[in-house]
């Protein structure tokens, strides 16, 4: 076996005092050898971005640093190189790629001057040359356009491409990328993925890939390190940790992946229907200025679906496709323009205000980002007793109800006095659903209400929701990007793309045998999909 | 609570601010015990020097100066808080209407607001003090009057803010009314920044009487801090201690309010504290 590009021994980082565990990372050992791509696995909090900081010397000091360990990269020991020695490395040596490609980029240059000043930063010759051809080795479209371009004119998969033109610009051997597609749409995510793996064979580089999807880690590792609580719990080969995981972590992890493979439904034909939506149209307008034009963006036309009673509507498409906007229209947080929202029979759209009333009771939401959905300053039982108080129950019945709620929803009842943020995200996300089940609804709408979540609690939350959506019988709405949850946990699917509802079937039929160009695209496009596929499940 | 103040105490200016803010309120609370006589009577012979007879001199009546300042606490004080009070209530009324409401709410409530923004304050409330006679109810009113807008600003962002949160749209699905929703999801978390806001204003509405004061536009019937450093500008050559003593008083004043608004403010947010500051 030849020599590794980057030997990490024993690294220790230390958190500062008062952190709820002395060390961020704790005894870590793993090897990077050219030519492998070694995905760093874990759940929030693991430490994997840490320690893909720890390599490229961008720890925040003083406050948290490694105090044990080695980390060997062409034969110097990084833990002892001075600032300046960090900087001869980084760039040139050591490339670095970002989750959030918009605020790596500086807003108000031009991409290729930015590109032309990491050159220049390390007295490298080419000039503009260099920048037009690393533009076209990260296959961006229209490269001498791109010149001009800031970058708030590209998309998201487009700033990504120059992060990663910018990281590749000295040909480093190591190419270092923390959570690079966790913003991206699937669809963007697979051609990112696609060309990571591209330039890496190309240029034989070794690249550290952090991620918490074990979607990703089967479409790009070589070898793969899983981390929980700052310790690496297990390192081998892709094959060997995804087929055949040993470490009990590793598997419930692996477990808590949902298949893509619809589980049998029984069908709701019979079902009286509760929610039937008939050509709803929403234009957002925004005002011209003196030297702006006008800008309508249709986010959502024609929209057309209903829900039987004790049926699970996915509504599914990538971000920008007008998905939340109908979510929102639905239970009349913004007026649609157009068309019928009939909940039995009777059109929604034809209230406001307070008329509206009676069917907020009804109709019940589940918000997306558990830190944001919960008010900070309200306790539990007050968040969850709230709407029963809004529609004229005695303070102490709504209380003893939330306290109810709290069980069904697995937390101990006696937290209804503490304050949302001594909650976990998941646990968050329990008491945001007993907010919504406070009211009985009929009808609950979930936006993405599991994909701020770590993967096995997100697996907790989908089997709460499908537990408590059977004991009640509810109808349910589900807005998600992530087909696999969406295979998990929807009756029938609808596909959007640009405000319109391309496809629209069973979740089984429509997994199997997508119909829409978009479909297959989306289907695809998904990160792993080969793995955990019948075979396994 | 506690961690409140233990956030606070790490900014030793603002304990020191706090601590200078007590004493100042106890002497105004204190001052007819500590000088039962009016501060208007002639207490001994005219320009009399400090720390002779009398530890701050007598002004050009024979006035005790110590005494005035004592007193002068009390109006000083009182304009600061009251008119402090009004500012933030109108403030609060029209920032949360238009930031809650926005479109046409928004844009009649704002205009309103710059209307009053672009006449200069000073000259404002000259004016208005001026149309009114100058009492204690048409000073504090005057300042109030001239100090909401940006408050009413600083509101209104926080509510434009906030009213996008997911847990405000949480509490309109679940059918609480406007009110509600303004009073109990909103308003509580937009209330740090306007409560170190207040805390500066109290320190400018004591800035503004003074001036008032100074000009002779304060109560005729009111020692205030600014009618001292008034009236004795005239002999300000032969007699320094009569308008230096209630000046310094202005100064460690408004001095300790903002050493407080600002601890205050690092308290509220801490993770903007310390940076910068070692």
């Amino acid at each position: 076996m030849t020599e590794p590009l980057l030997s990490v021994r024993g690294l220790t980082i230390d958190l500062p005092p008062g952190s709820d565990r002395p060390h961020a990372v704790e005894n870590i050992d793993f090897d990077l050898h050219a030519n492998e791509i070694l995905c760093l696995v874990g759940e929030s909090g693991s430490g994997k971005s840490l320690t893909a900081a720890a390599v490229m010397g961008l720890l925040p000091q003083p406050s948290v640093k490694p105090s044990a360990g080695e980390l060997t990269f062409e034969g110097r020991n990084l833990l002892s190189l001075s600032e300046g020695e960090w900087r001869q490395l980084r760039g040139r040596r050591l490339g670095m790629i970002f989750q959030e490609p918009m605020t790596a980029l500086n807003p108000v240059m031009r991409v290729s001057d930015q590109i032309l000043e990491v050159l220049q930063a390390h007295g490298e010759a080419g000039g503009m040359g260099r920048v037009m051809e690393l533009l076209n080795a990260v296959n961006l479209p229209d490269p001498e356009r791109l010149r001009a371009a800031y970058p708030h004119h590209l998309s998201g998969g487009q700033r990504q491409r120059v992060m990663i033109a910018m990281a590749l610009a000295l040909r480093p051997t190591i190419l270092i990328a923390d959570e690079p597609t966790t913003a991206l749409d699937v669809t963007t995510q697979a051609q990112i993925l696609a060309l990571i793996r591209q330039l890496q064979s190309e240029r034989q580089m070794g690249v550290l890939f952090i991620t918490h999807d074990f979607g990703v880690v089967a479409e790009i590792a070589d070898k793969v390190a899983v981390m929980q609580h700052g310790r690496i719990v297990e390192l081998g080969s892709k094959h060997q940790v995804l087929e055949a995981p040993r470490h009990e972590y590793t598997k419930r992890l692996i477990a808590a992946v949902p298949t893509l493979d619809p589980p049998d439904r029984r069908p709701l034909d019979r079902a009286p229907t509760v929610l039937s939506v008939k050509g709803l149209g929403k234009t957002y307008k925004t005002a011209g200025g003196l030297f702006r034009p006008k800008r309508i963006v249709d986010a959502a036309k024609n929209v057309t679906l209903s829900i039987r009673k004790g049926e699970t509507l996915g509504l599914v498409g990538e971000s920008g496709s007008g998905k939340t906007t109908v979510g929102r229209c639905i239970i009349r947080l913004i007026d649609s323009d157009k068309g019928r929202i009939d909940f039995h029979g009777v059109d929604l759209n034809a209230f406001k205000g307070s008329a509206l009333k009676p069917y907020r009771k009804r109709v019940q939401m589940i918000f997306q980002d558990p830190f944001a959905s919960l008010n900070p300053r309200h306790k539990v039982g007050d968040i969850i007793a709230a709407g029963p108080i809004a529609f004229g129950t005695p303070p102490a019945d709504a209380m003893k109800r939330a306290q109810d709620l709290l069980q069904l929803v697995d937390l101990d009842p006696v937290v209804v006095d503490r304050y949302p943020h001594e909650f976990s995200g998941g646990q968050r996300q329990r008491i945001g659903i007993a907010r919504a089940l406070a009211l009985q609804p009929e009808l609950l709408i979930a936006d993405e209400p599991v994909s701020a979540l770590d993967v096995s609690v997100q697996a907790q939350v989908l089997d709460l929701l499908a537990d408590i959506k059977r004991r009640l019988n509810l109808s349910m709405l589900f807005i998600t990007h992530d087909l696999r949850v969406a295979a998990q946990v929807c009756d029938r699917v609808a596909v959007m793309y640009q405000g319109e509802i391309v496809e629209q079937g069973s979740t089984a039929e429509l997994f199997r045998h997508p119909t829409h160009p978009y479909t297959r695209k989306l289907l695809d496009a998904i990160p792993g999909k080969h793995w955990r596929t019948r075979a396994h499940a | 609570m506690r961690d409140f103040w233990q956030r606070y105490r790490r900014n030793k200016g603002a304990v020191v601010g706090l601590g200078l803010l007590i004493f100042v309120v106890l002497v105004a609370i204190a001052a007819p015990i500590i000088f039962p006589a009016s501060p208007w009577e002639m207490a001994g012979a005219p320009f009399q020097r400090p720390f002779g007879e009398y530890p701050l001199g007598t002004d050009m009546l024979g006035r005790n100066v110590l005494s005035g300042i004592v007193h002068g606490a009390r109006v000083s004080l009182m304009v600061g808080i009251i008119s402090t009070i009004v500012a933030v209530a109108l403030g609060l009324t029209f920032g949360a209407l238009a930031g809650y409401f926005g479109g046409i709410v928004d844009d009649a409530l704002m205009r309103f607001t710059e209307f009053f923004q672009t006449i200069p304050s000073f000259v404002f409330a000259i004016v208005l003090v001026a149309i009114f006679r100058p009492t204690i109810y048409s000073i504090v009113a005057a300042i109030a009057v001239v100090s909401w807008p940006p408050v009413a600003r600083l509101v209104r962002g926080e509510f434009l803010s906030l009213r996008r949160r997911e847990f405000v749209q949480a509490a309109v699905v679940i059918g609480e009314s406007h009110l509600k929703i303004i009073l109990t999801q909103i308003l509580p978390n937009a209330l740090s920044p306007v409560i170190v806001m207040a805390s500066l204003m109290i320190a400018s509405a004591i800035l503004l009487e003074s001036a008032l004061s100074f000009l002779g536009l304060g109560d005729p019937n009111m020692m205030s801090w600014g009618y001292m450093i008034g009236a004795s500008r005239s002999v300000i050559r032969n007699a320094w201690w009569m308008s230096t003593f209630p000046g310094i008083a202005i100064l460690v004043t408004v001095l300790a309010l903002n050493l407080v608004g600002e601890g205050l403010s690092d308290a509220m947010n801490p993770r903007l504290a310390r940076k910068g500051r070692a």
